[in-house]
C-alpha cells in the first residue's frame, strides 16, 4: 500500500513539474498577449499577493461569507497603546493574537472536558472512554515515555509545563489548518515566547538542581586539568557554553515558526497554481483537468500538515525535556 | 560575552539571510506599517504570554490531577508496597537470626543436659556398681563367717557326739576290766592329740 502512494505522489510531482515548465512556456505568450492588450487591472490583480498577508499578522479577520465570494474581511478594533517607560506597546487585537484566544479557548475547554471525564471513570472504576480517553492516553504516554524517562530522577514537577506546552502548541496548529483561521504558531512572536519560558524553565531546572554547580554550565573549569590547560580551554568553551545555551531556545522558535510557515506556503502556493494553470489555459475545460493536480497535492501537503501539526508540538516539548534533562545532569 | 553578541546576530542574520523576504523586511521595519515574517510584536508576545499563563494554571490545577491522580496514587501506592516489601523483609531476616541465635542457645543448652546426664548416669552406674560389690563382699563375708560358726558348731558338736559315742563305744570295751574315771582320761588324752 506504502510504495502505491509513494508511486503516486512521485507521478503526480512529474505531472506537476512538466505542467510548470509548460505552464513558463506559455506565460511567455500570455505575457506578450497582455502586452499587447495592455491590461494594467488584469496584470496587477495576478501580481496582487495572496500568501504572505495570509500567513503574516494582520488588523483584519475573516469570517465565512455566503454573498459575494465565500469570505469578508472584519477590521479588528484598535486600542491606544501602552506608554511604560520608553517603550510602547500595543495590546489591541491582531490577526494571530484572536487565534491564541480561541485556541486557547478550545484547548482549556477541551482539557477540561477530558479532565473531568477521567476523573468520573476513575471514581466510577471503569476505564475511560472518548475524548478523555484519548487526551488521558496522550497525556499518559508523553508523561511516562518521553517527559520522565527525559527529565531525569524526580522530574514530576516539570510535567505539567511541557503538557502545557504541547496542548497549547498542539491547538494553535491544527487551528490553522482550518478554513478561516490562522496558525497563530507560524508567528515569530508567539514561537519566541513559548522558546523564551521554555529556556527560563530550563535555567531554573539548572539552577534547582546544580545549586551553586550551576555557574559550571556558564563557565567551563574542567577539575582534572593543569592550570596552563585549563586556563586557555575556559577562554575557549565558556563563550561557546554560553552561545549554546542561547543557541537552544533560537533553535526551538525557529523551528516552530517555520515549519508552521513554510506548510501554509506550501499549500496555499499549490492552491494559487490551480489559478496560474486556469490563466495560462485561459479558462477552457483542460484547465479544470489540469486543476486537479495541484488539488491532490495540496490535500497531500495537507494531510502533512496535520501530522506535522502534532509532530512540531511533540518536538518542542520532547525538546525541552531534553534540554531540562540535560541541564539537570550536567555535573561537570 | 563580547563573541556572544557578535555570535548572535550572525546566527540571526543566517537565518534571516534564507528569507529572501530580508530586503522587505528591512522595509517593513522602516515604515513600521507592514509587519514581516520576522517582526517581533510586543503585544503578541503579551498575548501569548497570557494565554500560556491561563492555559498552564488551569491545566495543571484542574486537569492533569484528574487525569494522572489514579496514575500517581497508584505509582505512590507502589513506592509504598515497595517499601513496606523492604521493611518486613528486613524484620523477617532480624527475625530469622533471633531464632537461630534461640536455637542455637537451645542446642547448647541441651548438649550440656545431655552431657550432664550422661556424667550423672556414669556416676551412679559406677556408684551402684561399688554398693553391689560392698552387698556382695558383705553377703560373703557374712555367708563366710556363718559357714565358720557353723562349722565351728558343727566341729564342736561332732567333738561332743564323737566324745559321747566313743566314750559309750570304750565304756562298753573297757567296762569289764578298767575303772571309768581312768579309762575317761585316757580316752580323752588320745582325742586331744588327735585334734
Amino acid at each position: 500500500m506504502k510504495k502505491i502512494r509513494i508511486h503516486t505522489l512521485l507521478a503526480g510531482l512529474v505531472f506537476a513539474i512538466a505542467f510548470t515548465a509548460g505552464g513558463s512556456l506559455g506565460a511567455q505568450d500570455q505575457k506578450a498577449e497582455a502586452k499587447q492588450e495592455a491590461a494594467k487591472p488584469a496584470e496587477a490583480e495576478a501580481k496582487k499577493d495572496y500568501i504572505m498577508p495570509h500567513v503574516l499578522n494582520g488588523r483584519e479577520l475573516l469570517l465565512p461569507s455566503f454573498g459575494h465570494g465565500l469570505e469578508r474581511e472584519i477590521e479588528l478594533p484598535q486600542w491606544a497603546p501602552i506608554h511604560i517607560g520608553k517603550y510602547t506597546i500595543d495590546l489591541s487585537p491582531t490577526k494571530h493574537v484572536v487565534m491564541l484566544w480561541i485556541a486557547g479557548g478550545l484547548c482549556l475547554l477541551v482539557m477540561l472536558i477530558a479532565g473531568r471525564g477521567a476523573k468520573a471513570a476513575h471514581d466510577a472504576g471503569r476505564p475511560t472512554t472518548g475524548l478523555a480517553a484519548a487526551i488521558e492516553a496522550t497525556v499518559l504516554y508523553l508523561r511516562n515515555d518521553v517527559i520522565l524517562p527525559n527529565v531525569g530522577h524526580h522530574g514530576e514537577r516539570y510535567v505539567p509545563y511541557c503538557l502545557s506546552a504541547f496542548f497549547m502548541i498542539l491547538f494553535c496548529n491544527l487551528l490553522g489548518l482550518f478554513p478561516y483561521m490562522a496558525t497563530a504558531t507560524g508567528n515569530i512572536s508567539v514561537t519566541a515566547t513559548l522558546a523564551i519560558l521554555s529556556f527560563l524553565m530550563i535555567e531554573i531546572a539548572g539552577m534547582r538542581a546544580l545549586g551553586a554547580g550551576y555557574i559550571n554550565t556558564i563557565v567551563w573549569w574542567p577539575h582534572d586539568l593543569p592550570l596552563a590547560v585549563k586556563l586557555p580551554v575556559t577562554l575557549i568553551m565558556t563563550p561557546v557554553e554560553l552561545l549554546g545555551k542561547f543557541t537552544k531556545p533560537f533553535a526551538l522558535a525557529m523551528r516552530l515558526f517555520a515549519n508552521m510557515t513554510a506548510g501554509h506556503i506550501a499549500v496555499l502556493a499549490l492552491i494559487g497554481m490551480v489559478f496560474t494553470f486556469a490563466q495560462l489555459l485561459s479558462y477552457s475545460p483542460a484547465s479544470y483537468i489540469a486543476a486537479l493536480i495541484p488539488v491532490a497535492m495540496s490535500t497531500a501537503i495537507m494531510a502533512l500538515e496535520v501530522f506535522v501539526a502534532f509532530l512540531q508540538s511533540f518536538i518542542f516539548m520532547l525538546l525541552t525535556a531534553v534540554f531540562i534533562g540535560q541541564i539537570r545532569e550536567s555535573h561537570h | 560575552m563580547r563573541l556572544l553578541k557578535l555570535a548572535v546576530p550572525a546566527l540571526g542574520s543566517l537565518a534571516l539571510a534564507a528569507s529572501p523576504l530580508l530586503a522587505q523586511e528591512h522595509a517593513a521595519v522602516s515604515e513600521t506599517a507592514k509587519p514581516g515574517l520576522l517582526t517581533v510584536d510586543g503585544g503578541l508576545m503579551f498575548w501569548t504570554l497570557i494565554v500560556f499563563a491561563l492555559i498552564f494554571g488551569v491545566l495543571a490545577k484542574f486537569v492533569f490531577p484528574q487525569i494522572l491522580g489514579a496514575v500517581q496514587a497508584r505509582e505512590a501506592a507502589l513506592l509504598k508496597a515497595i517499601e513496606e516489601a523492604k521493611a518486613d523483609r528486613d524484620a523477617a531476616a532480624k527475625l530469622l537470626a533471633e531464632h537461630q541465635a534461640k536455637i542455637e542457645a537451645a542446642r547448647g543448652e541441651a548438649q550440656k543436659f545431655i552431657a550432664e546426664g550422661r556424667a550423672t548416669a556414669e556416676s551412679m552406674k559406677a556408684d551402684m556398681l561399688e554398693e553391689t560389690r560392698k552387698q556382695q563382699q558383705e553377703l560373703l563375708e557374712r555367708a563366710r563367717r556363718d559357714i565358720e560358726s557353723e562349722k565351728v558348731a558343727a566341729i564342736a558338736e561332732l567333738r561332743r557326739e564323737a566324745v559321747g559315742l566313743a566314750i559309750a563305744a570304750a565304756g562298753k570295751v573297757i567296762e569289764k576290766n578298767l575303772d571309768d574315771a581312768q579309762n575317761k582320761k585316757l580316752v580323752e588324752g588320745y582325742l586331744a592329740g588327735m585334734q
